[in-house]
């Protein structure tokens, strides 16, 4: 500890503080521009100077460490001079374009040089005039304005650990910009842009469009992934104009990724519905919500008479969790029907069900500081920067400046792996056998029977597992203090998800991690919302609890607590659904945002069999294969545009907001189907957003709004710079009830030689369906930002192999499965496995699907349709 | 006139000069030299791998090769003709030993003649003030220099060269 005096007061800190963070804790602002929170400081805009008194010496705060009975001036007459030199010297040659520059009056340069009147120059010099780097059609790079302070490429090194740009040439000639004169490629987060402290680096899509102080600003949660970033979207008129991201703020801390920054733009677009349409003579007329609604209800007040569930409901993840308890409440309650299903069923269930069935809850264990924290973390099944972009800047934080120890188990090579201590290359369709053999080895301390042993032999030989790199991760895992094991989007989609869940949750429990404080594990969701949507029950498995729906005693309780007895059926998920229609058992179907025809091909016959309702009801945001079908189309409001609370990957249950007017005549899901309630007689009692959430509150009172703000949380203004954590109750599971619900459920044994699904079709090569890190779903196939960062799927190919068969970037090649054939872009990738090939899944359309096999095929255990990979074979299409 | 042949980077011939040095930060400016030896310049694919070598990001790599003046990223003529325009040289006449040479070679300083024989550039000393006004090609000074000398110094290095083209052909 040292004592040091700062403007007269006295503090005692720790003696590794430097001085600039001493003044924080006493709540004195120094002004800085190159100086970042989050990163190492780097001293080289010299304008943090203060005046240590006894010596009379000026130095940078920022990087001077405090001592014993320093004495320090943040403000005097020589310090002013100093700073003001600086500016001077700043802004020799600084074009001084402030009236066209879009940081103008939120420029941090703007506002020192007011500050400190820096209004007349003593040095005579030519302004910088480097033309302004507009290859990127993301970012734009303006020289001229850049004072070198080198935030931008500390973060993209530090933060991002992308390293997409770095200093050019020397001296007065230097410049930030992309290497080799080159497009800049990267991961187009925008974090660069976000801490420039001036107008050097601006953005293609919102440039010249507005001017800050014009602009409204509203905190929200984004609502792509389940990492739960605070971000801030900015209006003008009620139109979004652009999002950022603020300092500390949020889990995010800060930053934020491609899809949060630049897709905001799909719902301000005219192809959105902007009214409700019916159909009328084979077509989809525009109606008005009194047209549209009593004939919805007359339909389906007859149809429900039928008797219990015979109308299905489809509920989409990205809706917030109050919308997925009226979703539930009203086809419970008033449809008496339990044939709802949710989007998680395309993946995320295959975790949910063992996971919840093991420890009663879909609370994480650990969360992102969990993470940095943890000594061994394990990677398997997912690519977290894609994935949950802000996890993955967790992770790649922990084993860069947290040190921690590293495995990457996966096919290609993702974006952790170059910071992986291992990285295991799996054959594709090893998978399963990896984690059962992994799980067996630690849960019977290395005594394998001779079934496991052989299996065992079989990994290291077919599968391509190095003995080696599997030994090292056994050991580190039985051995660490503390362990993460982190899985997701490709687990739960892989033919065997179910089976590499339900092993993945039985390792956490072989390892002793329920227990264990700071271990467990961390599951991605694939949408932002999924934990909440079925926390709210928007299953057939669950009622709002995550309490089984069927059985009678979890049943009695909502049944007292709603005041009325559910009469529901026996329920089923998305293929019993589609069994159920194709059995004439089910004659209505209402979906909230979800398609399934996007996710069969059409040999699977699903179009035809939808094609047997009586009535659809489609609510979404725009045209697809689905509303086509549908008797009536229901324009709903986006994530932008209305309130309610989403439930992260960490636990945190976070507020949107609106913040924009509703796009024409789009209401909120939930308002919708309490008018539909309504006009059938029946009051869910909600009349507002406030009430459900109050209700839900009532009867889950852990599910209380909760988040957590950066370490360099910056208080609301900016201004203070005094760390301020919000409250946080609590996100996370609970670990006493955890680790005794985790005891009963794990016993019996598993067998060496279970089913396995394997990869369908012929071909040499594994077609695989992953999700791009520049869109989230199909929606942001809309966005016509997020289409200008990417705009066509390509079909990404092993680079040697490519080089063999002569494959160039960018020439077509055609894509033959035994089910079907299509012709897609190749792109030669140093990352991807020899015997893989990979197609971003958002632009998987009609003809890719035709590569998969056509029959529907479903989880045994969890529903889950198990066709994501397909053999195929690769033909080149330039005449030999 | 030859034609410029456009120069063609072997990465194994990289990746052996890379194998010289340790695996470190480091040890960049020193492989960067190396190739520049080889090359005349540093190619861009040349940068990259050895970024990827050491395990130091291209825009790292570029930094470095383009923060010293002695790396090129473009390829250069046969023959430096570094002439010194320092201020001893300067008084006794440099300029007009670069005028004759961009007169000569139709070259302006930093440029390469189409050839590829030649490239003109003026340095600030090279240390021989006693020789003013000097130049210095291929490591050999020239000193005590006119412009009509720099003239025949630039036909006897062609000379110099066709001969020895020749050489090669008949062997």
């Amino acid at each position: 500890m040292a004592k040091v005096t700062i403007n007269g007061i006295e503090v005692e800190v720790d003696s590794s503080m430097t001085v600039l963070k001493a003044a924080e804790k006493l709540g004195i602002v120094i002004p800085t521009f190159c100086y970042h929170p989050r990163m190492d400081p780097a001293g080289s805009c010299r304008i943090c100077a203060v005046e240590l008194e006894d010596s009379k010496r000026v130095v940078m705060s920022c990087v001077t460490p405090v001592a014993d009975g320093m004495r320090v001036l943040t403000e005097s007459p020589k310090i002013h001079d100093a700073r003001k030199t600086n500016l001077e010297l700043l802004l020799l040659h600084h074009p001084l374009d402030c009236p066209v520059c879009d940081c103008g009056g939120e420029c941090p340069l703007q506002n020192m040089s007011f500050a400190y009147g820096a209004t007349e120059t003593r040095f005579e010099s030519h302004r910088n005039d480097e033309p302004e780097d507009i290859k990127s059609d993301v970012l734009v790079f303006n020289a001229n304005r850049c004072i070198l302070c080198g935030k931008c490429v500390r973060i993209c090194d530090e933060i991002q650990d992308v390293h997409a740009i770095g200093f050019i040439n020397r001296g007065f000639d230097t410049i930030i910009g992309p290497p080799l004169g080159k497009k800049l490629d990267c991961e187009f987060c925008g974090d660069c842009y976000e801490v420039c402290p001036t107008g050097a680096i601006t953005d293609q899509f919102t440039r010249y469009k507005y001017r800050p102080w014009q602009l409204e600003k509203q905190q929200t949660t984004c609502a792509y992934c389940a990492s739960g970033c605070q971000i801030f979207v900015e209006t003008e008129n009620e139109a979004i104009v652009r999002v950022t991201s603020r300092e500390g703020v949020g889990p995010n801390e800060g930053s934020i990724c491609a899809v949060g920054r630049f897709g905001f733009n799909h719902v301000q677009i005219p192809e959105r519905f902007d009214t409700p349409y019916m159909r009328s003579l084979h077509r989809l007329v525009p109606a008005t919500w009194e047209d549209v609604l009593p004939e919805i209800t007359a339909r389906l007040d007859l149809i429900r008479k039928k008797g219990t569930d015979r109308v299905a409901g489809l509920i989409s993840t990205r809706v917030p969790m109050e919308d997925a308890y009226v979703f539930q409440s009203f086809f419970r309650k008033v449809l008496r029907s339990n044939m709802i299903d949710s989007g998680a069923r395309f993946g995320f269930m295959n975790a949910a069900l063992p996971l919840v069935s093991a420890t009663g809850t879909l609370r994480p264990l650990v969360d992102h500081e969990d993470i940095l924290k943890a000594k061994v973390i394990l990677v398997i099944g997912t690519d977290p920067v894609a994935e949950s972009n802000i996890s993955g800047l967790f992770l790649k934080r922990a084993a860069r400046k947290e040190r921690a120890k590293l495995y990457v188990v996966d096919s290609e090579a993702i974006t952790l792996s170059t910071r992986a201590k291992d990285h295991i290359r799996l054959l594709p369709g090893g998978e399963k056998l990896f984690v059962s053999v992994l799980n067996e080895e630690i849960a019977r301390n290395g005594a394998l029977s001779p079934d496991w042993t052989a299996r065992k032999e079989e990994l290291f030989k077919n599968w391509n597992v190095d003995p080696g790199a599997y030994q090292r991760l056994v050991n580190d895992l039985t051995s660490t203090e503390t362990g993460i094991i982190v899985t997701g989007r490709k687990a739960y989609r892989n033919e065997n998800g179910s089976s590499i869940m339900n092993s993945i949750v039985r390792l956490i429990g072989s390892l002793g991690w329920a227990g264990k404080v700071g271990s467990g594990l961390f599951l991605l969701p694939e949408n932002a919302n999924d934990l909440g949507v079925l926390m709210m029950g928007g299953t057939h498995e669950w009622l709002p609890g995550l309490i089984n729906a069927t059985d009678p005693s979890s049943k009695s309780r909502w049944e007292s607590a709603w005041g009325r007895r559910l009469s529901y059926g026996n329920g089923g998920s998305l293929g019993d659904i589609l069994k159920g229609i194709e059995a004439g058992q089910i004659n209505a179907l209402i979906s909230l945002g979800e398609n399934p025809l996007s996710h069969f091909p059409s040999g699977s016959k699903v179009r035809e069999t939808l094609a047997k309702l009586d009535l659809l009801v489609v609510l979404d945001l725009f045209q697809n294969e689905l509303s086509d079908m549908a008797h009536f189309v229901l324009p709903v409001s986006s994530s932008f545009e209305r309130g309610g609370h989403f439930v992260s990957a960490e636990g945190f249950v976070q507020p949107i907001k609106a913040t924009m007017a509703h796009w024409g005549e789009s209401l909120p899901d939930w308002e919708i189907l309490s008018k539909i309630a309504h006009g059938m007689g029946e009051s869910l009692g909600f009349e507002s957003l406030e009430s459900i959430t109050a209700e839900i509150l009532r009867f889950l009172p852990d599910l209380v709004p909760s988040s957590r703000n950066g370490a360099h949380y910056q208080g609301p203004t900016g201004e203070i710079t005094v760390p301020v954590m919000s409250k946080t109750p609590p996100h996370k599971a609970d670990r006493e009830s955890v680790s005794v619900k985790y005891a009963q459920w794990q016993s019996g044994t598993v067998s060496a030689n279970g089913e396995v699904h394997p990869i369908l079709g012929e071909g040499d090569f594994i077609l695989a369906l992953t999700k791009s890190l520049f869109h989230s779903g199909k929606m942001t196939l809309m966005d016509p930002n997020l289409m200008e960062i990417q705009s066509e799927g390509k079909i990404r190919i092993n680079r040697q192999v490519a080089r063999k068969r002569k494959i160039k970037k960018g020439e077509r090649v055609t894509v033959r499965s035994s089910f079907g054939s299509c012709s897609m872009i190749a792109e030669p990738s140093s990352s991807v496995a020899e015997f893989e090939v990979l197609f971003p899944s958002h632009f998987a359309n009609e003809v890719v699907l035709g590569l998969f096999p056509p029959d529907l095929a479903f989880d045994r255990e969890t529903g889950v349709p198990v066709q994501h990979r397909v053999r195929v074979f690769l033909e080149t299409q330039n005449p030999a | 006139m030859n034609e410029t042949k456009p120069v063609e980077v072997d990465l194994d011939d990289i990746e052996e000069i890379c194998e010289g040095f340790e695996k470190r930060e480091g040890s960049a400016v020193q492989i960067l030299q190396r190739i520049q030896e080889k090359y005349g310049f540093v190619p861009a694919e040349a940068l990259e791998l050895v970024g990827d070598v050491l395990g130091i990001p291209k825009s790292k790599m570029y930094g470095v090769l383009t923060f010293y003046s002695q790396f090129y990223q473009e390829p250069r003529g046969k023959f430096i003709l570094r002439v010194c325009v320092g201020t001893a040289c300067h008084v006794r006449g440099a300029g007009m030993l670069v005028d004759k040479v961009k007169e000569e070679l139709h070259i302006n300083p930093g440029e390469n003649t189409e050839d590829m024989l030649f490239t003109l550039e003026p340095v600030a000393c090279l240390g021989s003030c006693a020789l003013a006004p000097m130049a210095m090609v291929s490591g050999t000074a020239y000193g005590k220099l006119s412009p009509d000398r720099m003239a025949s110094l630039i036909k006897q290095l062609e000379v110099e060269e066709a001969a020895q083209e020749q050489e090669k052909e008949t062997v």
